[in-house]
């Protein structure tokens, strides 16, 4: 018999996600589909504006990382103006990697302790109200706090480069239109006003003992929740180590084999293609080579620790090492390892914005370089969630002809598809019903990639998650709706 | 980034979108204290976040002021903010109460809270107060500057 469950309130994913199961006739799971069902359609309606104002503009694809947009269009249209990036000024290049690195420690500060800690500090089948950051205030109370300030601290950053901490400007074409001045780097190295970069760097180290606590008393789940062989892409630098900003675009198969050699980042479109299914939105990029049905590929966390020789800074590196003596040195293809991987980025961002915070270049007034003008504009950079593609054409005045944008979301596509299926065909086949701990699964399954499916197919605010179960003859026979 | 070493007493979080009609009821109460910088230090949001939780902790005196979809008696209502803990919420945005709870939980004691709220009346695309929100507003500036000195 069809019922109706409404859950209130909705926690920790943002965006339009809609999940449906198909039952056989013995209630085993046939299929199942992640939907992203709702479109807004920047790469048209930009069209028509001048190039300069892009950067602008697709900040609003997103609240969380308007950043990584920010960047990567810099990156496209500092090209539109005949600067590559090796041709920005030090200054320029030093000033827009610290924001960045900022960005990638603030978002996934959010990501952690907001959105992912309570499923590991209260379980996935605790009660929704405790699934949420003010239970974790109250039963964890240097948790919560600690992941506030880190997130302030890298908001802060944003502020002092862009201006402001969402949708700020920094970038303008062939460098930045701001430098840093010795208050505000006092501001982040004294610790008088705030907790300062090396009290960020002990915290992050702390964070990542916490997961590896986590990690000893609950190794199963870790190792096969949502497990599954697939590629993973990203970016390193000359050397192969991980690189966020600027680099090269390498992918592995699910046991390591290299399936895109590191290329230049000019040339994404010699090697990927976007898919597209009738039961959504978002699209399903992958590797032209290997083929839609295998050369999809993991993006963000998990997947850049998988594809790096090493990350460039001490302590991560120390981390990474750790984390890949658990799989023997083979690629990691369990995505609950995400969070852990995540909070090993977040110590090599602070390590990094260390680094630069002592480097005097941040404060040089030298910002902006000057090129020949070109008609087309490619911006990669590797954003918190995943590899991020900002590509643009111009007409001779300069205005947008054409903008293809393939963000980190959409290249995990596939990914949240199979881990749903994962959840799906282990926790819910053959049950009968959905319980809220199984929805909860279902989100934490999503989570691991991304809370923010917003900038996927660019949606507007906030949307429900809905699930729902069919019958062997195409009969809603359960659904799971979480609103706002 | 406020200069923590000269903090102010009261602070004054205008919440809104100037981009959407009323809603810029919040961000312009704000605007209209400008040059009080001796007395008041300024947060323009879109939304309240968690991390404004520590940023309030550092004042006396928190003042959340913000467009309001109801119909207020006088075009406006300037209340008690107490802090609670509200179960509804996403990563983007917080209710003054519960920013001001968690504040109490993790910082230190919560500073004293109002909320002036301002009836508006449109929220499309557009610049500029209707006709109504300007009156409400202009009411709600005068009774402000009337109580100031009892408020901060």
């Amino acid at each position: 018999m069809k019922k109706k469950i409404t859950i209130d309130p909705v926690t920790r994913v943002e965006g339009h996600g809609r999940v449906t199961i198909h039952l056989d006739e013995y209630g085993k799971v046939e299929d199942s589909f992640f939907h992203i069902v709702e479109f807004r359609g920047f790469e048209r309606f930009i069209q028509g504006h001048p190039y300069w104002e892009a950067p602008v503009l697709v900040q609003r694809l997103c609240g969380i990382c308007p950043v990584s947009h920010h960047l990567a269009a810099a990156k496209a249209i500092d090209q539109l103006v005949g600067v590559d990036p090796k041709d920005l000024s030090p200054a320029a290049f030093k000033l827009r990697k610290l924001m960045h690195y900022g960005q990638i420690f603030q978002s996934h500060a959010l990501h952690f302790y907001y959105l992912t800690s309570p499923d590991l500090l209260f379980g996935m089948d605790a009660p929704v109200e405790k699934r949420n950051v003010l239970a974790v205030a109250v039963e964890n109370k240097e948790l919560a706090r600690k992941g506030i300030l880190m997130r302030k601290f890298g908001q802060e950053i944003i502020q002092a480069i862009a201006g402001k901490k969402i949708h700020g400007v920094a970038a303008v074409p062939g460098g930045v239109h701001k430098t840093f001045d010795p208050k505000e780097r006092e501001y982040f190295l004294s610790g008088k006003d705030i907790p300062n970069i090396k009290t960020m760097i002990e915290w992050s180290l702390e964070i990542i003992e916490f997961i590896k606590g986590y990690h000893e008393k609950n190794r199963l789940l870790l190792d096969t929740f949502a497990a599954f062989p697939s590629g993973h892409l990203g970016m390193v630098d000359d050397f192969g180590n991980m690189e966020l900003y600027h680099g090269k675009l390498r992918a592995i198969d699910s046991i390591g084999n290299i399936t895109l050699p590191d290329v230049s980042t000019d040339d994404y479109q010699k090697y990927f293609l976007e898919g597209v299914e009738r039961w959504s939105y978002m699209k399903f990029p992958y590797l032209k080579e290997i083929g839609r049905e295998k050369g999809w590929n993991r993006v963000g966390p998990l997947a850049r620790i998988n594809i790096c020789n090493a990350i460039p800074t001490p302590l991560a590196e120390k981390e990474r090492q750790a984390f890949v003596s658990f799989t023997g040195k083979k690629v990691n293809n369990s995505t609950l390892y995400s969070h852990w991987a995540r909070l090993i980025e977040i110590l090599h961002c602070a390590e990094v914005m260390n680094d630069l915070l002592h480097d005097d270049e941040i404060m040089s007034d030298d910002l902006v370089r000057e090129g020949k003008p070109r008609l087309e504009g490619i911006g990669i950079i590797e954003a918190p969630r995943g590899t991020l593609t900002h590509h643009y054409q111009v007409d001779e005045k300069g205005m947008i002809t054409r903008c293809n944008l393939i963000v980190s979301t959409t290249h995990n596509n596939e990914a949240m598809n199979q881990a749903v299926k994962w959840v799906a065909n282990n926790v819910i086949s053959q049950k009968g019903a959905i319980t809220d701990g199984m929805l909860n699964q279902v989100e934490v399954a999503i989570r691991a990639y991304d809370p923010c499916l917003s900038c996927a197919t660019q949606a507007l605010g906030q949307m429900p998650l809905k699930l729902e179960l069919y019958n062997h003859i195409g009969e809603l026979i359960d659904e799971r709706f979480k609103s706002n | 980034m406020n200069d923590l070493s000269q903090i102010k007493k009261t602070l004054l979080i205008g919440i809104g979108n100037n981009g959407r009609s009323d809603d810029a009821l919040g961000w312009k109460f704000l605007d209209e204290f400008s040059g009080r910088e001796d007395l008041y230090d300024f947060e323009y949001r879109y939304q309240l976040q968690i991390e404004d939780s520590e940023l309030v902790s550092r004042y006396e005196t928190v003042i959340f002021v913000d467009a309001s979809h109801e119909k207020l008696e006088k075009g406006f209502s300037f209340y008690t903010c107490l802090p609670a803990p509200t179960s509804a919420f996403t990563t983007h945005q917080l209710a003054p109460e519960t920013v001001l709870w968690l504040t109490g939980e993790l910082f230190d004691a919560p500073p004293k809270g109002y909320v002036m709220a301002i009836s508006g009346i449109e929220w499309k695309l557009h610049f500029g107060l209707s006709n109504q929100a300007k009156k409400n507003f202009k009411n709600a500036i005068a009774y402000f500057k009337k109580e100031e000195s009892s408020i901060v």
